[in-house]
């Protein structure tokens, strides 16, 4: 057995205590109350992992180091002890009571956390980017606006969504409620600014990446809106031969039959759609699914599979405050909201004109559309909705806009009933809501306010309630594929497969109605569950994948330092130069105000998401606000990142001056590239007088990123050759550990024990633990974060940067 | 020595037959004549005498040593001495008198020191911007050498200017060893683990000069002080324009009759309160004068002994604009080491400087009762245990200052905003 013979300082007690297996004098104390042995000389917190007690936090202990105790996080409670005290340093005693878990040590411990990440100017993952449906890299491609990189802009985004021009008009963007500028002033266009990129290379549109070889298998789309095109666009570039099919004479679902001119313009959709279509994927018009074939005439066809983007093309009826309907066919002056707007991107003609007195019904899309298209056409307009401002779904520019261009809004008003002359319509009959008691759920419902019943003259009403899909043929026509009871198709939640195996569907069809971005973020996760599917996957396996890269993860609060700089604002077309016509009203950035924007962006994305420490425990501790945000700016720190080095970046703005890489450079590895400078609170670690860590002794051995517990120090990409070592040979000598001047095989866990102890405290080691090594090894040592956990699987958490950390 | 309430410093000796014409050195050649015995009596007449450490924290100096002999049986030595002449806070006056008026007092006490734990080397710890010390204590070290008084004993001088922080004691040996000076965490204590890992004495020089006292007449030295802190205090006490006069008064004298004594009249319409114990003490109203200056009394009225500093401050004075300097002050001096200190002093000093402009809200009031725990509890040194006695006291004695800001209104009329917005709470979006 190995005998180790071990003097640490300040515990020379010269007891005499038992052994232990490994021959060191041990002895028992207890850690909330569990029973531990330790040896002479180890830290509580080296006793405590020792025994599988991991939830005592650290961030600034690592077992090959002396502690520094300057992170507060790993304190204890010890019985007579005054104050509690870091068991990263304190040496385990005989007898000693250890308490992890109190009150006192959470809240010190939360607090720490807090301090650190009121001062650390950086962020884990993009918020907007999980805000995002499709998750878009934002920060990714805003940086490349801001480096005039555009059309590389474009291809990035295009990785995750093949219309980023058309979303950049019609998108409502979630990812800029979640935009962490607002926090500093104002969130960044980001939406706006997808389109930007898109429309410099629009002639010229880039693919994510280069199609793969054809793979034989044909799949049939059906329905040519943004989910079936998405779904086409990434199923052709993974080399399937694809087919668009659509009832209507042309592709581009409700985005062309539905949002009007004004808002976007068809000539552009149709560039945009070049980009499908170069791919190879054909279209077939007029060809409408339960009229013109079936679900089995298309597997007869020999279609590998199918995807069912068929929309929400059913306009609801308009449901008066007693709940009874009515519908356009059989009332005079009552107009289909679809139809309505259908006709009119189409250039056909409508029952609207100036004489026309409207009143549009409901607060989303196609309320707003409905209401600022019969605005255009020169009539006078009341928009009525039965909530407040804020329930609206439509974007509160699109209200603003239209309230602005000269539409009349009556809100907390719901509809008692039409009024008519004969087969004339008259005018509609309001009532007042108001918000009743909060129901269970604490949603105050709006009530009939009753006696407030009040009348608008209208010769038009239009009712914009909402879609849903026609699914009255599916019976007969679609055979396999279950609906709900809200006229939806029914899929498996993350691989939307029907119950028919090799059809799939998604959109608004699958969602009821919904957002454009919602449709393509299913489009294309349904393009990777059909390209499974193909390669004769199986599908609860990719229901499973699909499901975990999907999942959100946590967000902390920390406190942004930036200056101020407002957001440049979209130029508008002005409202006098809207009358009566179709005009795209948003006129575009210019590049040098795109890239004044994007450059705005905080670039909130680290490479050590997921792997950090920092991260860990604050999520852990519940860190979701932070009591010092916009403070003053000497508040904070807004340091210069250090990408000079080839292989390591370095970024001071993430340094929670743990002192691990001080540490570790000088006691281990030996080149002393790092200290601690300034005082107070402008203490930092840095290099000798702040030069580039290129201009150091540095040897590149990677120690200090590996210790780093939070993402200040990253791996910079590179490539490594690999050498073969065979396990069967190898005596464990340790001549290689102990030649290599970088002590880079020290490092790795097979060779780590032969490194410490041949080269350590006259240490002899015994043939028994040499032959178990490996095994051995791998328990002794404690789980680092990094490396830990394997990367790449969650799609919010970027690689490392193949670009640079920030700047 | 004293007569009971304050006297001027003893009489200036700077040279060695000045000082033996003041019976310098007879305690130390007493002493050194009886070898080991000579080294168990001097620490048996420091435990007798019951001297506390006059370095800010007293502890029982005969405590120490005996850790440090302790420690030499089982770890080995021989041990070190240090002395601490830095004077941290600027507004001491008492290292930088004794060193010029005293250096063959201070000598004398690290000699005896050196003797009664069986050190060889001895540092003597001082501010490098104290010429004047300097010049009078390496010439005493020459001519000590010279006359061969000091036997065996390596004394040297580290001067050094290392602000505030500079004095705190594991600083104060990373320093001496050529290291960045940061504190480093307690336990294994300097009396077990100091310089070269060896056991380590560190003692005020006010303190060794205490042990020369002690050792030449016991009895002398207990006449004066209280049960729990016997002997003299040197502080320096200063009216509000900033005038310093060094006293020596003995423990247990009230701060009102030392504030006397210094000839310095307090009363509503000149004084809003008193600091007492430096850059780290508490603030005491009037109505808190008669406090006893001794360590628990000290303690129970919020403050320290700290570094005997005693500040009369004006009528105009706004106590959380006096807080919030006196925690900036601080925030700058951290060592920057661990995360309490470094990061909550300068969320404490924002958090105030927002009630000083007059955009603070009542639940300010909360974070800064909390974190005047927080930042103590969770600190690796001294420096962080005590950096929130000026909060403390200022919240204690003057909620009324905080109030009124709240509303709005500077209490004495004097504050100049330096903040336009507060600190706000904002989560995740
Ligand atoms: C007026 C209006 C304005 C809107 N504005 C916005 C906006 O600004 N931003 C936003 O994000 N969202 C907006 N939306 C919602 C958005 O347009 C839809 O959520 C999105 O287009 C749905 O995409 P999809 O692919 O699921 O279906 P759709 O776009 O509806 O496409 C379905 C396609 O299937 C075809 N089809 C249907 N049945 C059959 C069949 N049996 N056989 C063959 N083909 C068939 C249709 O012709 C159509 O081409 C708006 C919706 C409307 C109605
Ligand atoms: S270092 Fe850690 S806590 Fe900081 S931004 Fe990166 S992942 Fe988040
Ligand atoms: S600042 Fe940039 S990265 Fe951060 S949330 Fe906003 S757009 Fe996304
Ligand atoms: S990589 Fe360079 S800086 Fe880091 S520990 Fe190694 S030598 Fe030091
Ligand atoms: S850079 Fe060094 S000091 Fe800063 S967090 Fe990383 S390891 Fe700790
Ligand atoms: S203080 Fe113990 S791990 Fe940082």
């Amino acid at each position: 057995m190995a005998t180790i013979v071990r003097e640490r300082p300040g515990t020379g007690s010269g007891d005499s205590f038992e052994r232990d297996d490994h021959g060191q004098p041990s002895f028992t104390f207890t850690i909330d109350g569990q029973t531990v042995e330790a040896h002479e000389g180890q830290t509580i917190l080296s006793a405590a992992i020792a025994h599988g007690i991991l939830d005592i936090p650290n961030l600034c202990n690592d077992e090959k180091l002396d502690p520094t105790s300057a992170c507060r996080m790993c304190l204890v409670e010890i019985a007579g002890e005054g104050r509690p005290l870091p068991s990263c340093n304190t040496p385990a005693a005989p007898g000693l009571q250890v308490t992890t878990k109190t009150k006192k040590l959470t809240h010190i411990r939360r607090t720490n956390l807090e301090m650190i990440l009121s001062d650390h100017n950086a962020y884990c993952q993009p918020p907007c980017q999980i805000g995002c449906p499709t998750h878009i890299d934002i920060p990714g491609y805003l940086e490349l606006i801001a480096a005039g990189q555009n059309r590389e802009a474009a291809r990035l985004v295009k990785e995750v969504l093949p219309f980023p021009y058309m979303l950049g008009l019609v998108c409502p963007a979630p990812c800029q409620e979640k935009c962490r500028r607002a926090l500093v002033d104002e969130e960044i266009a980001i939406c706006r600014m997808h389109g930007f990129a898109a429309e410099q290379c629009i002639d010229d549109p880039p693919t994510p990446w280069p199609q793969e070889a054809p793979t034989g298998k044909k799949v049939a789309v059906i329905g040519a809106g943004p989910a079936g095109l998405t779904a086409a666009y990434y199923l052709a570039l993974k080399g399937h031969s694809v087919k668009v099919i659509d009832m209507m004479p042309q592709p581009g679902g409700m985005t062309r039959y539905g949002i009007p001119e004004y808002r976007f313009q068809k000539d552009m959709l149709d560039k945009e759609l070049d980009g499908v279509w170069n791919l190879g994927v054909e279209y077939q018009g007029y060809a409408k699914l339960g009229k013109d074939y079936t679900l089995d005439d298309l597997f007869a066809a020999g279609y590998d599979a199918v995807f069912l983007g068929i929309g929400a093309w059913t306009s609801n009826p308009i449901t008066f405050v007693d709940n009874t309907e009515a519908s356009p066919e059989d009332t005079p002056g009552l107009i289909n909201a679809i139809s309505y707007l259908m006709d009119k991107t189409q250039g056909m003609p409508v029952p609207v004109d100036p004489g026309t007195e409207v009143v549009v019904l409901g607060g989303g899309f196609t309320t707003f559309d409905c209401t600022r298209t019969s605005v255009r056409l020169g009539a006078k307009v009341y928009t009525a909705y039965r909530r407040g401002r804020a329930e609206m779904t439509a974007t509160p520019e699109e209200v603003e806009d239209g309230e602005a261009e000269g539409a009349t809004l009556k809100l907390f008003s719901a509809p008692t009933k039409l009024i008519s002359e004969g087969d004339k319509l008259t005018g509609i009959e309001l009532v007042k809501m108001k918000l009743g008691e909060p129901d269970s759920s604490g949603r105050r419902r709006p009530i009939v306010d009753p006696g407030t019943e009040y009348t608008i003259p209208c010769n038009t009403v239009i009712p914009a309630f909402g879609q849903k899909p026609d699914v009255s043929y599916f019976p007969t026509h679609v055979q396999g594929v279950k609906t709900s009871k809200w006229s939806t198709v029914v899929t498996d939640p993350w691989n939307f497969m029907t119950d028919r195996p090799g059809v799939f569907s998604g959109g608004d069809c699958q969602m009821g109605a919904k957002t454009v971005i919602e449709c393509v973020a299913q489009g294309k996760l349904a393009a990777r569950a059909i390209d499974g599917y193909l390669k004769g996957e199986d599908m609860a396996a990719i229901s499973q994948r699909l499901e975990a890269e999907e999942r959100k993860p946590d967000l902390i609060s920390i406190v942004p330092y930036k200056p101020v700089e407002p957001k440049v604002k979209m130029p508008m077309l002005p409202y006098e130069d809207r009358k009566r016509n179709f005009k795209l009203i948003e006129m575009g950035y210019t590049p040098e105000q795109a890239q004044r924007e994007s450059a705005r962006c905080l670039q909130c994305a680290c490479p050590a998401a997921g792997q950090c420490d920092l991260q860990m425990y604050s999520i852990e501790y519940g860190l979701t606000d932070n009591r010092f945000h916009d403070g003053e700016p000497n508040d904070f720190h807004d340091y210069e990142v250090d990408i000079s080095h080839s292989f390591i970046l370095r970024d001071p703005n993430k340094c929670i001056n743990c002192t691990q890489c001080v540490r570790v450079c000088h006691d281990v590895i030996g080149p002393n590239c790092y200290g601690m400078f300034g005082k107070g609170f402008d203490t930092i670690v840095s290099t000798p007088f702040n030069v580039s860590l290129h201009e150091t002794d540095c040897v590149s051995c990677g120690a200090c990123v590996q210790v780093c517990p939070t993402g200040s120090l990253m791996m910079a990409e590179r490539e490594l050759v690999k050498y073969d070592f065979a396990l069967d040979r190898c005596i464990f000598c340790g001549d290689c550990v102990e030649v290599c001047p970088h002590g880079a095989l020290g490092e790795t866990p097979n060779f780590e024990l032969s490194f410490y102890n041949r080269v350590g405290n006259g240490v002899t080691l015994h043939m028994d633990d040499l032959a178990r090594a490996p095994d051995y090894l791998v328990d002794q040592r404690v789980p680092r974060r990094k490396g830990d956990v394997p990367g790449g699987t969650n799609p919010l958490i970027r690689p490392l940067p193949a670009r640079r950390i920030r700047e | 020595m004293p007569d009971g309430t304050s006297r001027a410093l003893i009489p200036t000796a700077t040279t060695l037959a000045d000082y033996q014409k003041q019976r310098g050195f007879q305690a130390y050649q007493r002493a050194s004549g009886q070898g080991a015995q000579g080294a168990a009596s001097i620490l048996e007449a420091v435990r007798q005498a019951k001297l506390r450490g006059r370095g800010g924290a007293g502890m029982p100096t005969a405590t120490k040593w005996q850790v440090v002999r302790d420690a030499v049986a089982t770890r080995g030595g021989p041990p070190y001495l240090v002395c601490n002449a830095y004077d941290a806070d600027l507004k001491s006056l008492v290292a930088a008198t004794l060193l010029a008026n005293q250096p063959f007092l201070v000598l004398e006490g690290i000699m005896l020191a050196a003797q009664a734990i069986g050190a060889r080397e001895a540092y003597l710890y001082m501010h490098s911007t104290n010429r004047t010390g300097y010049a009078a204590v390496t010439a005493a070290l020459n001519e000590a050498r010279n006359g061969r008084l000091l036997g065996d004993l390596t004394i040297t001088v580290v001067g050094v200017d290392l602000g505030f922080m500079g004095g705190e004691e594991t600083t104060m040996l990373e320093a001496i060893k050529g290291r960045r000076p940061m504190a480093q965490q307690r336990p294994p204590y300097p009396a077990q683990v100091g310089l070269g890992e060896l056991p380590t004495a560190i003692a005020n020089l006010e303190t060794l000069v205490q042990v020369v006292n002690i050792v030449r007449d016991p009895a002398a030295f207990a006449k004066n002080g209280t049960p729990a802190s016997p002997g003299t205090k040197y502080v320096s006490v200063y009216d509000v324009a900033g005038n310093g006069t060094l006293l020596e008064v003995p423990f247990g004298t009230t701060v009102a009759a030392i504030l006397k004594n210094a000839g310095i009249t307090v009363g509503t319409d000149t004084t809003r309160g008193v600091v007492v114990g430096g850059p780290e003490g508490g603030v005491l109203p009037l109505t808190q004068l008669t406090t006893a200056f001794d360590y628990e009394p000290l303690a129970q009225s919020g403050t320290i002994v700290g570094s005997g500093t005693i500040e009369v401050l004006g009528p105009q004075t706004c106590m959380v604009d006096w807080a919030r300097e006196r925690t900036k002050y601080l925030t700058e001096q951290s060592c920057g080491k661990c995360i309490p200190c470094r990061t909550g002093t300068k969320r404490i000093a924002g958090t105030l400087a927002g009630i000083m402009s007059d955009v603070g809200v009542s639940s300010d009031l909360d974070l800064l009762n909390e974190f005047a725990d927080y930042v103590p509890d969770g600190s690796l040194c001294g420096f962080g245990w005590h950096a929130t006695h000026p909060l403390r006291t200022a919240l204690r004695y003057y909620p009324d200052d905080f109030k009124l800001h709240l509303q709005g209104k500077c209490p004495t009329g004097a504050c100049v905003p330096v903040r336009s917005h507060r600190f706000v709470t904002k989560g995740v979006l």
